[in-house]
């Protein structure tokens, strides 16, 4: 009797610990949907390279409270899109290896180098902010490379529209998200080196767009 | 007797508290570049959109879905969703970069793509609103506590709220700044708490998108579904 007791007492103890550890965690899977670029193709086929470390890609911070965010499937999408966007014709290849075998002009093998989060009890704003730090690395379709582009982008949402600091997340990080494709369109052929081999290319009239800006 | 007394003051100092608490006050401050309303066809549109630039600040979404319902009330007015506005000419109007002036959206329609997709959505004005809404002022506090026999709530919280926006008409067909409209709206609210909690909010936000998007609606009053015009 006194055994069941303690038992039952054991695993009251466990529910509760476990209610109170969830309390304080976030997980969460990013959904968002990001539209066409409006934009002039560059006349080139590129070889998209995403591989599992992109494509599962999953944000883990234990500071002050824990937080899972599972953003690969969102990023692939944004990359896919615009990639798509940018150029003639794209394909997403899983490996590099695999641009031997595939008839592509440039290879972008993207990765995620830091993913930041500002969140309103540590910031004590109203506001909840995201940063996504991405490294670009550029090919040549013999496979030697042509740039490394560091890009940054940014995504905030106010918390007092949302109903739980899951959407609050998921809002934030959608728009840096957003704001990483804007990057993309408006500063992928901007990069001096990817301008260069563009331009060695002989392809007049396709940068009009961008350099507008 | 005494209860009576003191249930008609409770009620007295409620409904004037009660008319203190909702009442805002709005200024509204309207520059329009000619005294002839806009022109608008009725297959051309108006979009209304948020400025989001400011690091420290975004115009709220909701604040300018209330103006495009308000504008678009009555069925004179198009208004395009600024959601549809920003996918359909993504990434061009997006925080980052989007024109602050006029010259560089001269300089953006000067692109066959965007003067082509502005020109298939039909849409002839942009009207910018830039402005925040913010609580200036809190004081007191409500406590609540939950007992085994029951519960409740006392005290007493007022904060006083801000709103204050801008709004800039862009016609894009003309390239031209057609007028602006601002608008200020401060009001205090209450919570009363004695058992249960007695909000008396003020509508400051909804009383700035009235102000705003009824001016605004102002600049198009001639125009009749169906027809062009510049009377």
């Amino acid at each position: 009797m006194t055994i069941c007791r303690a038992t039952r007492y054991h695993r009251l103890v466990l529910l509760l610990a476990s209610v109170l550890t969830g309390a304080c965690s976030t997980d969460i899977i990013i959904h968002g949907d990001y539209p066409s670029a409006l934009t002039r193709q560059l006349p080139h086929h590129v070889g998209l390279v995403l591989d599992d470390t992109f494509t599962h890609y999953t944000f883990e911070s234990s500071q002050e409270q824990d937080v899972t965010m599972a953003l690969g499937e969102s990023q692939t999408a944004l990359f896919s899109q615009i990639f798509g966007d940018i150029f003639k014709s794209a394909t997403r290849l899983n490996t590099i290896n695999q641009t031997l075998t595939s008839k592509v002009d440039l290879v972008v093998v993207p990765h995620i180098e830091e993913v930041q989060l500002a969140m309103p009890f540590e910031t004590r704003l109203n506001v909840f902010e995201v940063w996504l730090k991405y490294n670009l690395q550029v090919f040549d379709s013999e496979g030697e490379p042509i740039a490394d582009w560091l890009m940054t982008s940014y995504g905030k949402t106010q918390s007092r529209l949302l109903t739980s600091e899951e959407e609050a997340l998921n809002q934030a990080t959608t728009e840096a998200l957003r704001d990483a494709g804007v990057r993309l369109v408006i500063g992928f052929h901007r990069v001096p080196e990817i301008r260069d081999w563009l331009a060695s290319q002989q392809t007049p009239g396709t940068l009009a767009q961008g350099d507008s800006q | 007797m005494r209860h009576s007394v003191v249930t008609q003051i409770t009620t007295l100092a409620l409904v004037i508290l009660s008319l203190a608490a909702c009442s805002t006050s709005t200024t509204i401050d309207e520059f329009r570049e000619a005294r002839l309303d806009l022109e608008l066809s009725d297959s051309e549109q108006v979009v209304v959109m948020g400025r989001r630039h400011a690091g420290e600040y975004e115009t709220e979404p909701d604040f300018i879905d209330c103006i495009g319902n308000r504008l678009a009330s009555g069925g004179k007015v198009s208004v395009m969703p600024e959601q549809q506005f920003l996918d359909s000419f993504y990434p061009w109007f997006e925080p980052r970069v989007a024109p602050l002036k006029l010259k560089r959206m001269g300089m953006m329609l000067n692109d066959p793509l965007i003067a082509e997709r502005i020109n298939s959505l039909s849409i002839r004005y942009l009207i910018w609103v830039d402005g925040r809404t913010e609580t200036t002022e809190k004081s007191g506090s409500v406590n609540c506590a939950l007992a085994l026999g029951g519960g409740g709530c006392f005290g007493f919280a007022s904060w006083d709220k801000t709103a204050s926006y801008e709004a800039t008409v862009w016609d894009l067909k003309q390239l031209d700044e057609e007028g602006r409209v601002k608008v200020s709206t401060e009001g205090s609210s209450y919570v009363l708490a004695v058992v249960a909690p007695i909000p008396f909010i003020a509508q400051v936000q909804d009383n700035a998108c009235k102000g705003i998007g009824d001016r605004l609606k102002g600049f198009f009053s001639h125009v009749e579904p169906g027809r062009s015009k510049r009377n």
